[in-house]
């Protein structure tokens, strides 16, 4: 085995563009926790079997541990970090706090990253919608139930501030 | 992972070139990444050591479309699963494949896996996915999984391989009479999904038989007879975000109310997806009843050969395919 | 100086090892029922809730430091073995690698028994063998694949019963029996046995559950010249603190622990484990930080497990129901070492649960090559209410009688193992209350016009020897000269909103609103001493030394108010962030008024939290009931609802309360139906080690489930009135759920979990012979 080039990738995390030169098995997932010390995405399995580590990219929900860093090139990136508006908290992130929506708090980017990327595409969803946005993620300490309430809250919230405006 | 070169080549031409063995008993130079769900998966675990991955999910003429002629429908190779599940002619045409799409994996997993790579994924055997374990499938003498936990295994022998195929969609795309289209070397060949998957053998260690420089360019569904039904059931050991035990895909198409065509295929039972011939045969020409319901079932599962621990998948592949028959056969049928 | 009460150490879960207890009294008197608080019971948000919900909580895998290296442990593929050879010589020289240790090249450092850091001997597959550091940790993981080691191969036993075979390879020079057995007898079970009109005997069997928390075991270690900083996923800053220093032979002062958030723990990280002392080493010799974390699958090898069971009982009862005798006999597999956290006490419940004067029971722990085990959210019980519940269900049948009514027929007024009185002896029947009418118990559900799917109702309780607090424990207090505070302890919160209740309690005391309480915990180096945090104890044994100190404080400030105002302290009280004067509303004050005389001094004070009281016995209790549905085509189970109800003494914030009871119930849903671990026997290796075969509850598993809140303050337990929750919800869960099985389906599941492959055999068998037993 000889040795593996190092390639230019250039991440648009957050609206911010991070021109990186990595390995190409680095997985989005490390580049962001390592390379761009974003530690807010967790890695949990690494697997694909639990969804600590899902952010959006260009629009869609996904988990960063199955994407390599050098197939993001030039998307466009969200992650927890990315949501709140300096101080002013994403209603997704509002309603998580009023509903108690976490324990240990290791789920919850994720979740709260699924949720964010259902109520982008989809502003007033049902019950079920909220539910299938995510059932792509495992909370082992079983916060489920307010994750729903607080998704529930946050579709509502975000409704009526469009309604405000 | 152990580290590997990243190619992007510009067309499809280009990504064969760059191809080789696929062969997971073989030391590979090179590897095809779509969305990476399985390959990253098996390479994590060292199963797979590519020292090339090339990726063809930004290749233009790889067609990331679904298309709808008078033939019938083209899934391109990189169409994920998730634009399956939300697409309207595929809920329409073919509600089993967009059921399947819908019941396999998570939203996330949806977004990023396509159909190509979800035909071509590796067992999910606990066996097979343990480095540390050289079974037959990777080229080792014996299947541990034959006189171990097999509690998620075959109910089909027909391979030294006792794995289930871990596809929803293929199953599906099997009742529906798909084929894939193919492009390697030596040009283009389109094989039914019948003959695409064949269960591993002593030469050729995998669940296909694509060609070590093929790539997978579309899958076609054949336009089925108008009011054609089809269904997709699944069980599983939770309610989502779990493999099939057993899943069952039948497309019917009644004539008056006579079955005039069945095609039945189970998952979760056999190395490939497992098309119950038979099965179809009870039902063909025979007008729906609750009895002949049941004896297509019985019919369905009647070369089983259980394992130590899967013969609860026999009464549940069952009632599966009665369900599903009971659905799609029933006179209010949604859209009959 | 307070008075100290120092008596040899005795605690169930959260053994420290030490063997006397030294605990000051706290001089404060409880609150009482109807103490009209303001803070305590109101639902707040996590104090932590903000940095949760953006990411920017900082666990001790988020740790960045210049320079930081990654580690990998090499672990053993083979569940027995002896080394002959390890070869680190490659791996040194693989890029970026700064550091690699084996037995070789690092000090003998005892662990386990008679075992050591890398022992030549390796018991169970994921036993640790070496480690590396380097710059990443791919380039880690390439290094260990250089580590050559000559194994020899030994024979292994993995499950108990072959462990327990006369001709059993033997996982320790000393045989495969792990401690000394445990018998405890009571009455004449032989003769209460006799007497029984009716006697239920079964042989349970319980699995191998798997913790799961969702941040694995791992820690950041840095050195600065002498001294060691771990930042650790822990639940016992204190612990890891007092070992690493003693297997490292350094003084503690020069190791600090800290923990500010975890991902959870669930009981696994109750104990020092040996990526501490490892990433110490490596960080070490490298002259760099290392970060060692665990991946999922060495985990679920190798970083504790709830031990697997079999329990063979027998209940005998009068006609009415009245108990006669209770016996059972209880095999446990500790795994391949007694970690000194796997202290799952099976037998308890069967002496405590339910009044009878004739019990006996045997406990034994063998070793298996198998990861060892290590407490899980309420250990033992849980293990074991599977068991009894059902046969009390089965004896309630047998009687006809209601489950429920059998239940209070033979209710225990008093802790019969001590012959004590309990500090709330009605909790369990006020659990029984809540629960049953809530659920509205007794009014059956209608079946589904499906005959194929059969509806069934199922109840079940418990007792639960945690949530009692373990002192010592202590907290220090600062009122700021503006009238806030800053609250330190050396607790940990584990996930389950520990700050917060405790900040509640806290700001109660100090008569202040809890925006104007700042909390810190998790820092050997800048707080007192806590236990560690486990048997559902941190409330319970905080709570109190907060409320101690907090009381010192407002005591210092009102003579502080009193010089200010010219007015007789004992004429005054805080509420609510201002001084009051008693009988004169208008020369009321706020706090940070009186303190703005004094700035910038402040006022200090040290809480220590009391002993429990000696003459009675401190025991949390609860109750369930479920309902469900089973599929009997297709095997599967869909939980509808469950309601819950549980004494907890006072309830300090219903909403984290409600937060801990569901998660725990939800964690029972996972160990009832889906939660195994699965390990091929003739390799001894664990084939669904990771979250996608381990099967966890999802989003889409979860029933509804309420919680019918007790919330009666247990006065006599503590000063606070309040006992711990973490633990107890998950109890009966499975019981009650295999309960509500056997009424739907008439199947009795005496193995778990009842997956559909479980269900579906049990449903054939029944075709074939009638019978309403599950093999197991
Ligand atoms: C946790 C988890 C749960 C899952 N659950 C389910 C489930 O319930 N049901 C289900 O059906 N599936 C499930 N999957 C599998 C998932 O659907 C597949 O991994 C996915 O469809 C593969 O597609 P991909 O694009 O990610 O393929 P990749 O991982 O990129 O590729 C897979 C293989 O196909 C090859 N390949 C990809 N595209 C082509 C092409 N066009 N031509 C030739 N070769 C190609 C690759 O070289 C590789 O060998 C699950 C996966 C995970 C990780
Ligand atoms: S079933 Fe197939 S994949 Fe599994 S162990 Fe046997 S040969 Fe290997
Ligand atoms: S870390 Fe990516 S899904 Fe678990
Ligand atoms: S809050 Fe702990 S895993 Fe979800």
């Amino acid at each position: 085995m000889g040795p593996h080039t190092h390639l230019p990738v250039t991440l648009s995390v957050n609206g911010s563009r991070f021109p990186l030169l990595i390995e190409p098995r680095r997985t989005l997932l490390d580049a962001l926790r390592h390379d761009l010390a974003l530690t807010g995405t967790k890695k949990v399995c690494d697997a694909g079997d639990c969804g600590a580590c899902t952010v959006i990219v260009d629009g869609r929900a996904v988990y960063a541990c199955l994407l390599l860093a050098v197939d993001c090139d030039d998307r466009d990136i969200t992650t927890i970090e990315g949501l709140a508006k300096g101080n002013a908290l994403d209603p997704v992130q509002e309603a998580f706090i009023q509903h108690d929506a976490f324990q240990c708090g290791f789920c919850t980017s994720g979740q709260i990253m699924s949720l964010r990327a259902l109520l982008d595409a989809n502003p007033e969803p049902s019950d079920d919608q909220i539910l299938r946005a995510v059932t792509g993620n495992l909370c082992r300490c079983g916060a489920y139930l307010n994750i729903l309430k607080a998704g529930r809250l946050a579709a509502d919230m975000q409704r009526q501030a469009a309604a405000d405006v | 992972m152990k580290p590997f070169d990243f190619a992007r080549p510009d067309t499809i031409a280009a990504a064969v070139a760059l191809l080789d063995g696929r062969d997971a008993s073989r030391p590979n130079r090179s590897a095809l990444l779509a969305g990476g769900t399985d390959l990253l998966t098996l390479m994590k675990a060292d199963l797979y050591a590519p020292e090339l991955l090339i990726d063809i999910k930004r290749l233009a003429e790889l067609d990331n479309r679904i298309e709808e002629t008078a033939e019938g429908l083209t899934i391109g190779a990189l169409v994920t699963l998730s634009q399956l599940e939300d697409d309207p002619r595929i809920q329409s045409l073919v509600p089993a494949l967009a059921e399947a799409a819908a019941l396999a994996a998570t939203p996330q997993l949806r977004h990023m896996a396509t159909i190509g790579g979800n035909l071509l994924q590796r067992p999910r055997c606990w066996y097979f996915r343990k480095p540390g374990i050289h079974c037959w499938l990777k080229g080792g003498d014996d299947c541990p999984a034959r006189q171990g936990e097999n509690q998620l295994h075959a109910l089909f022998d027909v391979s030294p391989c006792v794995a289930v195929h871990p596809s929803d969609p293929a199953t599906a795309l099997l009742a529906l009479a798909a084929s894939v289209r193919l492009r390697g070397a030596a040009g283009e060949r389109e094989l039914p999904l019948a003959a695409f998957f064949a269960p591993p053998t002593d030469e050729r260690r995998q669940e296909t038989v694509i060609g070590n420089d093929e790539l997978i360019v579309s899958i076609q569904i054949p336009a089925a007879a108008p009011g054609t039904r089809s269904t997709y059931l699944k069980a599983m050991n939770r309610k989502v975000w779990a493999f099939a035990l057993a899943g069952v895909a039948a497309a019917i198409h009644m004539d008056g109310n006579r079955i005039a065509q069945a095609r039945l295929a189970l998952g979760g039972v056999a190395p490939v997806p497992w098309r119950a011939e038979s099965a179809e045969q009870v039902l063909t020409g025979a007008e729906p009843s609750p009895e002949i319901i049941a004896r297509a079932a019985e019919s369905a599962l009647a070369s089983a050969e259980p394992l130590a621990h899967n013969g609860y998948k026999i009464p549940l592949a069952k009632a599966l395919v009665r369900r599903a028959l009971t659905r799609l056969t029933a006179p209010a049928f949604p859209g009959a | 100086m307070a008075k100290l009460h120092i008596e040899p150490k005795q605690s169930e879960e959260g053994e420290d090892g030490a063997e006397f207890q030294v605990v000051e009294d706290e001089g404060i008197l409880a609150w009482d029922a109807d103490s009209e608080l303001l803070v305590v019971g109101q639902s707040y948000p996590r104090l932590e809730g903000r940095e949760k919900v953006t990411g920017r909580a900082r666990y001790s895998s988020d740790v960045r430091l210049p320079g930081q290296l990654y580690a990998r442990v090499l672990r053993s593929p083979y569940p027995h073995a002896r080394i002959r050879n390890i070869d680190i010589t490659k791996a040194e020289q693989s890029p970026g690698v700064h550091a690699v240790i084996c037995a070789a090249n690092v000090p003998r450092i005892a662990w386990y028994e008679e075992s050591v850091l890398f022992d030549a001997t390796v018991r169970l597959v994921g036993d640790e063998i070496a480690a590396v550091a380097a710059e990443s940790d791919e380039l880690a993981q390439d290094a260990l694949r250089l580590i050559e080691v000559d194994y020899e191969s030994l024979p292994f036993v993995t499950t108990i019963e072959e462990a327990l075979r006369p001709d059993a390879p033997k996982v320790h020079d000393g045989g495969n029996i792990a401690g000394e057995p445990t018998t405890y007898e009571r009455g004449d079970p032989e003769s209460g046995l006799h007497e029984a009109d009716v006697v239920v005997t079964g042989d349970f069997e319980t699995p191998c559950a798997l913790h799961n928390a969702f941040e694995s075991h791992g820690c950041t270690a840095s050195w600065e010249g002498d001294s060691l900083t771990l930042w650790d996923s822990t639940q016992a800053i204190f612990v890891v603190r007092q070992q690493v220093a003693e297997k490292l032979k350094m003084p503690e002062h020069r190791v600090r622990v800290i923990k500010q958030h975890m991902g959870g723990g669930f009981g696994a990280k109750q104990i020092p484990w040996k990526h501490d002392v490892i990433a110490a080493l490596l960080s070490k010799q490298a002259g760099r930080p290392v970060q060692l974390l665990l991946d999922r699958e060495a985990e679920n090898m190798a970083a504790g497990n709830r031990n697997p069971t079999r329990q063979h009982v027998q209940l005998g009862a009068k006609r009415d129901g009245t108990l006669t005798a209770i016996v059972a006999r209880i095999e446990q597999s500790a795994g391949a070492y007694r970690t000194g956290g796997e202290a799952s006490n099976v037998s308890g419940t069967y002496q405590t649960l339910y009044r009878c004067p004739n019990v006996r029971t045997e406990q034994t722990a063998v070793y298996t090559n198998t990861g060892p085990a290590v407490a899980f959210r309420a250990p033992g019980h849980v293990e074991a209410a599977f068991a009894l519940e059902q046969a009390m269900d089965e004896l309630a049948r047998a009687l006809d009688l209601d489950p429920v009514a059998l239940r209070r027929r033979n209710y225990a007024e008093v802790d019969q193992l001590e012959d004590k009185p309990f500090t709330l002896p009605e909790g369990l029947r006020l659990s029984y209350d809540r629960v049953t009418e809530t659920f509205g118990w007794g009014e059956r559900t209608a079946q589904p016009a499906d005959s194929v799917k059969r509806r069934g109702v199922g109840f079940a309780a418990h007792d639960w020897s945690g949530g009692t607090g373990h002192p010592p424990g202590y907290a220090w207090i600062e009122l700021n000269s503006d009238g806030t505070a800053d609250v330190v302890t050396g607790t940990q919160d584990i996930g389950t909103g520990a700050r917060t209740g405790l900040a509640q309690v806290a700001a109660e005391e100090l008569g202040l609103p809890l925006a104007n309480i700042a909390f810190q915990l998790g820092d050997t180096a800048t707080g007192p001493y806590s236990p560690v945090s486990s048997g559902s104890a941190t409330q319970a044994t905080i709570g109190p030394a907060l409320r101690a100190a907090a009381a010192d404080v407002k005591a210092q400030l009102l003579e502080v108010a009193s010089v200010v105002l010219e007015i007789g302290v004992g004429r005054l009280s805080v509420r609510d962030g201002r001084v009051l004067v008693d009988g004169d509303t208008e020369r009321a004050i706020a706090v940070g008024e009186v303190m703005q005389k004094i700035a910038p001094h402040t006022l200090q004070a040290r809480g220590a939290r009391a002993p429990n009281p000696a003459d009675m016995t401190i025991r949390t209790f609860g109750a369930q009931c479920v309902e469900l549905e089973v599929d009997t085509e297709t095997g599967e189970i869909t939980v509808l609802r469950i309601v819950t109800a549980h004494d907890c003494g006072r309830i300090i914030n219903p909403a984290l309360v409600d937060s801990q009871v569901v998660g725990g119930v939800t964690q029972g849903v996972g160990f009832a139906l889906s939660e195994e671990r699965i390990v091929d026997t003739r390799l001894g290796i664990v084939l669904n080690a990771n979250l996608e075969e381990y099967h966890v509850p999802t989003v889409a598993d979860v029933p509804v489930i309420e919680h019918a809140r007790v919330g009666v303050p247990d006065s006599a337990a503590n000063s606070t009135g309040a006992k711990g929750i973490g633990e107890p919800p998950l109890i009966p869960t499975a019981p009650a759920i295999a309960n509500a099985v056997f009424d739907a389906i008439g199947i009795r599941f005496r193995a778990g979990p009842l997956t559909r492959q479980r269900v579906l055999a049990a449903l054939a068998a029944r075709e074939t012979n009638g019978s309403g037993e599950a093999d197991s």
